[in-house]
């Protein structure tokens, strides 16, 4: 066994790199995805629309722009298996759930600081997504996604 | 339009497959191409390297050169031929012309490179005590043209690298996880070429000698004086112990005699106390260049 580990390092250190990667990026997404779903639950009474939005006169006290934006970076376990996806094509599903997450995480954020400002909903939201670290394939080099989102938020009169 | 909140009741977005069913399948695949490429390329080039002609690996071989600082060396020189002397008739190695020269680098070792030139490394000749050993390692370097060792695995390396380097990009962790799939096995190969060389070095010893002594000699010391493996980890040759035992099975099994080792020559114990005077600075700074 130490023989086989003293001939294969590399190997090896692939191997500890892999499962580090799986076992840390699951944990790390599966707690992440509760606490989704729970503030996400919390917050499901404030209203977020993609639409313009208009209001009779009056309605309206204040409205504001807010955003939230949030960066998720792979794991080497995801990032090996996105790698071999280059090569055989298809839907690339180990990066799909951090771009779910990053959008999610960005949306709740806005909706948390418009919740703290009294806001009482969100018009003309926009999601946008950038790449951080770009060759996420490329060695030395760490991939991450980040999600924004912004919108118009409202204050209504009482 | 009332807007009514509510969590959406399943996410659409993200796949359901399990990333680890997902890993075996893309995984597999790889293996199964790597095989079928890599074979396939091993074939071909075992059949190209036979049609390989000399001035290129003339060329192939300067390259080579050029990064070593190399000289002639009449005295290695007429060991050699001493030795393609005593070649059998019928070798195809008889129908060419080899050259030996003398590289000033204190590691001890000798190499065959394309264009039918070996190289021994300063390193060695101060560590041989008998003529008998020298010969034991020209011939082995011998073997090596005489299996075309030396085209083939340039050949394989060179093939290898080319396609990783194509398929994955190169500076991707692909093309290092092939390759680390890759080079034991490349290793294993090449252990068996170490293997058939040293076989054939022990014949050509016998007929120049008319006995097998001194055959391991220059292993045996390896081995005493210890500590020092290969600094590679992936090593393309056998352990010393293990080329040993198994010299010494082929003696005892042919049942080869074993008389007396002829002591080094007067030039050649010059050449050596010659180079060994060498300041080992600018040896070892130049030898840098060549290893990696």
């Amino acid at each position: 066994m130490l023989e086989l580990f003293v001939r294969y390092p590399d190997l090896f250190s692939l191997l500890l790199l892999l499962t580090l990667g799986y076992t840390a990026g699951t944990i790390a997404e599966k707690r992440h995805y509760r606490s989704i779903r729970r503030r996400e639950a919390e917050l499901v009474r404030m209203s977020v629309v993609t639409a313009e939005g208009s209001f009779p006169p009056g309605k309206v006290r204040r409205s504001f722009l807010v955003s939230g934006s949030a960066v998720i970076s792979i794991d080497y376990f995801k990032r090996l298996l996105a790698i071999l996806r280059n090569i055989f094509g298809g839907r690339v599903k180990s990066y799909e759930s951090l771009v779910d997450r990053a959008r999610r995480e960005a949306v709740l954020r806005m909706k948390e600081e418009a919740r703290k400002k009294g806001a009482g909903m969100i018009i003309n939201m926009r999601l946008e997504t950038a790449v951080i670290g770009r060759n996420a394939n490329r060695k030395k080099s760490i991939g991450s996604v980040e999600a924004i989102a912004y919108g118009t938020a409202i204050v209504f009169n009482r | 339009m009332k807007f009514t909140p509510r969590l959406p009741a399943e996410n659409v977005n993200v796949s359901k497959t399990h990333p680890l069913v997902e890993f075996a399948w893309l995984v597999g695949g790889l293996v199964l191409l790597c095989l079928l490429v890599f074979g396939g390329l091993g074939l071909a080039v075992d059949l190209v390297v036979d049609h390989v002609s000399l001035p290129v690996q003339k060329q192939l071989g300067d390259m080579v050169l050029k990064r070593m600082p190399t000289k002639d060396e009449a005295a290695l020189q007429k060991r050699l031929d001493a030795l393609l002397a005593a070649l059998p008739a019928d070798s195809p190695l008889r129908r060419q012309s080899f050259r030996v020269l003398l590289a000033e680098i204190p590691e001890v070792n000798a190499v065959a490179l394309p264009g039918n030139t070996i190289v021994v490394f300063a390193g060695l000749l101060r560590e041989v005590t008998s003529e008998n050993e020298l010969a034991m390692v020209l011939a082995h370097e011998l073997g090596h043209f005489a299996h075309r060792d030396h085209l083939r695995r340039l050949g394989r390396g060179l093939a290898v690298t080319v396609l990783a380097v194509m398929l994955f990009g190169e500076n991707s962790d692909i093309t290092d996880l092939v390759s680390s799939l890759f080079l034991p096995w490349q290793a294993g190969y090449s252990r068996r070429q170490e293997s058939a060389a040293d076989r054939f070095a022990l014949e050509l010893l016998v007929a120049r000698y008319g006995h097998a002594a001194g055959a391991t000699d220059l292993f045996a010391r390896l081995v005493r004086q210890g500590g020092r493996r290969p600094p590679r980890l992936l090593a393309s040759h056998p352990w010393p112990e293990q080329r040993i035992g198994q010299i010494e099975v082929w003696i005892a099994t042919e049942q080869l005699p074993t008389g007396f080792r002829q002591p080094l020559g007067a030039d050649l114990r010059r050449l050596a106390a010659a180079v060994s005077l060498e300041p080992e600075s600018v040896s070892s700074s130049l030898a840098d260049g060549t290893r990696h």
